[in-house]
């Protein structure tokens, strides 16, 4: 369960200030799937960053899973974030130099899993995402779905309680963003939250509520049966 | 367009200020560097150069077949010469310039001796006077322009009378001529001549030919190679030196490979500056000269590499504009003026910073090194040229082959966000593996030149040298050394400050006088060749000198035979005889012509520098061999007492000869003042291309680390620690310095044999030393490097990866 209490942050630049989310209060119960929509440059990134650990909010109270974090320390908060948090973005973010075997193993590596229980939650993963064959492959030669699932394999290798996804259908083409979209359905389905961020309704519709921001504020929220 | 180019040029560089920084700085220090460098080896080089057809001015020499050599001539030699060498154009002596009083002022002024052929010999234009008259008369005086100024001011100094007043004259001259200036690089440095027959020794020497006080120069006809004219000297020789060859036929004295005993030799000129041990000595040497060049070559080198490597590395953040340029229609062509016109740019700032510094660090320079480098040299065409082509070279490629790089990126790739970066990942690491083996190879040079250094500083020699001084006796009084050495016992025989006296022919190390001897001796002795330092001492020598006996006893008045026929030998002179109990055993050398008891036996000591390997010794008191330095053990707390007691005495017993005493221990560290020089020039050196490489380490390093945001971003999110990502920034670029190491070390190696090969006294190279420049380079280069990697990996990986 995690809860957000007034949320504000502020981005200070040499010449203005902005103010990217400006008291955000939200509750997401485990198991939940949650998209986020919003036009753009309204908040959606940042908020999601703060959720993910990624970086602090200005003011107001984070509670992830109980642990108060809006004040942590960037060591503390990676700390927590290890293991318990998958990411997927919009540009895969894969790493260039590694392979798609290597890209999956990675969180496993910094969890210090041992070899065999590694190679094999890797080789699952692969396999669920049906990526297995390519599993040699470098990110460049893959397609752009291709990419993304690497990058969900990524996230859920772990086996984490949360995984949050920015956009992660806008780079791909449609046949390819449903599959994705499949995907994170089913892992949702087996018990994992996922908070999403996306501009398109129709992924939109695979959650259980959508939050609407505008402006670093939430406007609307509809929930789905 | 070159104009549109300039300016974009101006404004990339300002807004990259660190790079534009580290770019400038690290080549103006280079350029600063390489200039004083290379002007120096140039300055070396240019020596005496300036003469007209100075391959055909030679200074005279004697060589005697056992080896030795002398450029000290007698006074008769010159004019002989004049008339009978018919190959030379002309003939004149130089002596040593000698330190006057000059004018009502009293100004001191170097005067030097020389016939009226110095004109015709040597190059020293007159501004006034006429140089085939100007030293006819025995009172004319020719002075340089700077003397005539101090003297005369805007007055023309030609026939005004001049009194010169000084240890050796006072004597009226009527000016003559006015020199030019006497360029730096020349070997003889002096602000007026007169004739050699004004000395007041001249009339009792001038026909002496074994006195020998000053050189001879000869200007050869043209045409005339030096090895005929030395062919043809000899019936010369075989005439005047007739007396000194009989007695080295006498002595037994092997004639060399043409059958000489005594031949007179010419010299180049130009080789003077560079002559280390040959005739007279006090060179410099040429590998010093050719091992600064290429120090400023490593220097440019480097700082080079640097421009490459960072422009390379830019090249990559710069695809993207590189991008947009060519969709907006630029053309290759025109973006590799641009990118070259900033190179230029960079360049031209950094050379005029470069000149700049190198202006104002000469006197520190010169200062340090014992040189007398002027800027005439900078302003030089020659230089103006060769820095131009150097620049150009320099720009064109460091400035051109990263803008041809990045001219050439494809626009659709770049704009797709898919340039990896050109190919230059691996030129950019060999680059990188090239400045740190320059690094480590000179690294590993300073640490093996210091600890050669101490070595012959610290390796005991045999005696004792703290505490001792030497005083060289020779003087123009009529006082003989064994005289003057008596004088001093009995003076300071109720001294408390002096603990003992003795005296010898050869100094130990290299006193103020600047002058050394050596006498040696070799026959057969029971079919066993033996060759021996005849070394002449005195009584307390080994008191003295704190030595030992090992058998026999020492030198004693008590025995009047002691000063005749007595004398000690070294342990290793004992093994060469083959004597196991050498007392009393009778030697007669041939070169002797007398039988000598061995009384005494005492442990091996150097008596000269540690370049060279110690011999055999044989010490005794033949008096009919003149001593010439006194040696005065003190007390430790009576050292400067008894050097100013000395002083005073000195001046009552020879009042015209200079006091030049000094502490053995000094004496014989300046044995390796050469070398001293060089450890000095590696130490810097190396601490400059450290710095240098590590500009350009910790710049890539930065740019890398930029490229890698990303990737540093994924790996924080995934978990990864501030320590690992430090790790994996690190690693790569300490490959590259370890290799670097691997390589410069055999390197390394080679040219520190071969220079040591310079003492017959050396350390072993050992290995921990490469160890320990490997590890310094890697500790200075992680120190670099480090503080990128952990700023990258302390940075907030929202930052890095909401870019896209
Ligand atoms: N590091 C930063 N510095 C300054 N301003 C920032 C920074 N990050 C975000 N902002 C600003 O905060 C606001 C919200 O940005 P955010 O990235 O969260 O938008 P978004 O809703 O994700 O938009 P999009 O749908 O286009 O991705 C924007 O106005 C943006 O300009
Ligand atoms: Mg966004």
């Amino acid at each position: 369960m995690i809860q957000t209490i007034n949320l504000q942050k502020l981005f200070a630049t040499e010449e203005v200030e902005t103010t990217a989310l400006n008291g955000i209060s939200m509750d997401v119960k485990d198991g939940e799937f949650v998209a986020i929509m919003g036009p753009s440059g309204c908040g959606k990134s940042t908020l999601l960053n703060i959720l993910g650990l990624l970086d602090n909010p200005t003011d107001g109270e984070y509670n992830f899973y109980g642990t108060a974090v809006a004040r942590m320390t960037e060591r503390q908060r990676a700390q927590l974030r290890k293991g318990s948090i998958g990411f997927v973005f919009q540009s895969f973010n894969l790493i260039d130099e590694l392979t798609v075997y290597e890209n999956v193993e990675l969180p496993l590596l910094y969890l210090k899993t041992p070899a065999d229980e590694r190679k094999q939650r890797v080789e699952a993963a692969l396999e669920r995402m049906a990526i297995m064959h390519r599993r040699n492959h470098f990110p460049q030669q893959l397609s752009g779905g291709q990419q993304q699932r690497t990058a969900i394999a990524r996230a859920v290798v772990a086996k984490p309680k949360l995984i949050l996804a920015d956009e992660p259908t806008g780079n791909l083409d449609s046949k390819n963003g449903e599959e994705v979209m499949k995907l994170l359905g089913e892992l949702n389905d087996e018990g994992t939250t996922i908070i999403m961020v996306t501009h398109s309704p129709y992924d939109a519709g695979f959650a259980h509520r959508i939050v609407n921001l505008f402006d670093g504020k939430v406007v609307t929220e509809n929930f789905h049966v | 367009m070159i104009r549109n180019y300039l300016k974009i040029a101006f404004r990339t560089l300002w807004k990259h200020k660190t790079h534009t920084g580290i770019n400038v700085v690290g080549l103006a220090v280079a350029f600063a560097t390489a200039t004083l460098l290379f002007l120096t080896s140039w300055f070396e080089w240019s020596y005496d150069r300036f003469h007209t057809d100075v391959d055909r001015i030679y200074r005279v020499y004697l060589q005697e077949s056992t080896g030795d050599v002398t450029s000290i001539m007698p006074y008769p030699l010159s004019p002989a010469l004049q008339a009978e060498m018919a190959d030379a154009e002309s003939v004149t002596r130089m002596m040593w310039s000698q330190t006057e009083f000059v004018g009502e002022k009293h100004v001191a002024k170097d005067i030097r001796f020389a016939d009226p052929g110095v004109f015709r010999t040597f190059t020293f234009p007159l501004l006034a006077g006429d140089p085939n008259t100007a030293l006819k008369d025995l009172s004319s005086i020719v002075i340089t322009e700077d003397m005539a100024r101090d003297l005369f001011g805007d007055q023309n100094p030609i026939g005004k009378p001049l009194r010169t007043d000084g240890l050796n004259m006072g004597r009226d001259f009527i000016v003559t001529g006015v020199l030019a200036n006497i360029p730096t690089n020349s070997t003889f440095r002096f602000d007026a001549l007169v004739r050699p027959e004004t000395r007041v020794d001249y009339q009792a020497n001038k026909a002496e030919w074994g006195n020998r006080n000053h050189e001879v120069f000869v200007r050869l006809k043209p045409g005339v190679d030096a090895q005929t004219a030395e062919k043809r000297l000899r019936s010369f020789t075989k005439k005047y030196w007739q007396s000194e060859i009989a007695e080295a036929k006498q002595r037994g004295q092997k004639p060399d490979a043409q059958g000489e005993y005594i031949s007179l030799r010419l010299q180049p000129l130009t080789d003077i500056r560079f002559d280390t041990k040959g005739v007279m000595g006090g060179g410099v040497s040429r590998t010093y000269v050719y091992a600064l060049a290429l120090i400023g070559l490593f220097i440019l080198l480097i700082a080079g590499i640097n421009y490459v490597n960072l422009s390379l590395a830019r090249s990559v953040t710069r695809a993207r504009e590189v991008g947009v340029r060519k969709s907006l229609g630029a053309q290759s062509g025109q973006l590799l003026g641009q990118f070259w016109a900033e190179s230029l740019v960079i360049c031209l700032i950094a050379l005029l910073a470069g000149v700049g510094l190198a202006v104002g660090l000469r006197p520190y320079y010169n200062q340090l090194f014992g040189t007398r480098l002027s800027f005439d040299l900078l302003t030089h065409p020659i230089t103006v040229g060769c820095i131009l082509v150097a620049f150009l070279f320099i720009t064109l490629l460091t400035g051109g082959y990263p803008a041809w790089i990045m001219a050439r990126f494809e626009a659709v790739t770049v704009l797709k966000g898919k340039v990896k970066g050109p190919k230059s990942g691996g030129l950019r690491s060999i680059l990188i593996v090239a400045q740190f083996a320059l690094a480590s190879l000179l690294i590993i040079c300073t640490l093996l030149i210091g600890q050669q250094l101490r070595y012959l500083r610290e390796r005991p020699l045999g005696f004792s040298e703290e505490q001792v001084i030497s005083l060289p006796l020779r003087n123009r009084d009529n006082l003989t050394g064994a005289r003057a050495l008596q004088q001093l016992r009995d003076r300071l025989r109720n001294n408390p400050d002096v603990v003992s006296i003795s005296g010898t022919a050869t100094n130990l190390g290299s006193g103020l006088d600047g002058s050394t001897s050596r006498s040696m001796s070799g026959w057969t002795y029971k079919n066993r060749e033996v060759e021996t330092d005849w070394l002449r001492v005195d009584f307390d020598y080994l008191k003295t000198l704190g030595m030992s006996l090992k058998a026999g006893r020492d030198f004693n008045p008590a025995f009047s035979t002691d000063t005749v026929s007595a004398v000690i030998i070294t342990q290793s002179m004992a093994k060469q005889l083959g004597e196991k109990d050498p007392v009393g055993v009778v030697i007669q050398p041939d070169t002797a012509d007398r039988k000598y008891e061995i009384i005494g036996v005492i442990p091996d000591f150097n008596l000269f520098s540690l370049h060279q390997k110690a011999k055999p010794i044989t010490l005794h008191l033949d008096s009919r061999n003149e001593v010439s330095y006194a040696l005065i053990r003190t007390t430790p707390q009576g050292m400067v007492r008894t050097m100013d007691a000395l002083k005073s005495l000195w001046k009552e017993m020879a009042p015209s000869a200079p006091f030049q005493a000094s502490f053995v221990n000094e004496n014989t560290n300046r044995w390796y003042d050469k070398e001293e020089r060089f450890s000095t020039i590696f130490r810097i050196a190396a601490g400059l291309t450290i710095l240098l490489s590590c500009m350009g380490l910790f710049a890539v390093a930065l740019l890398t680390i930029e490229q890698r945001t990303k990737e540093i971003g994924v790996r924080k999110v995934l978990g990864a620690s501030v320590t690992s990502i430090v790790a994996l920034l690190s690693k790569d670029f300490l490959k590259l310095v370890v290799i670097a190491i691997v390589i410069a070390s055999p390197l390394a190696w080679y040219a520190m044999n071969q220079w040591l090969q310079d003492f017959a006294y050396k350390i072993d190279i050992e290995w921990w030393v490469f160890g320990l420049a490997g590890l310094l380079a890697v500790g200075i280069a992680l120190l670099t490097v480090s503080v990128q990697s952990i700023k990258a990996a302390l940075m907030n990986p929202v930052r890095s990866l909401r870019s896209d």
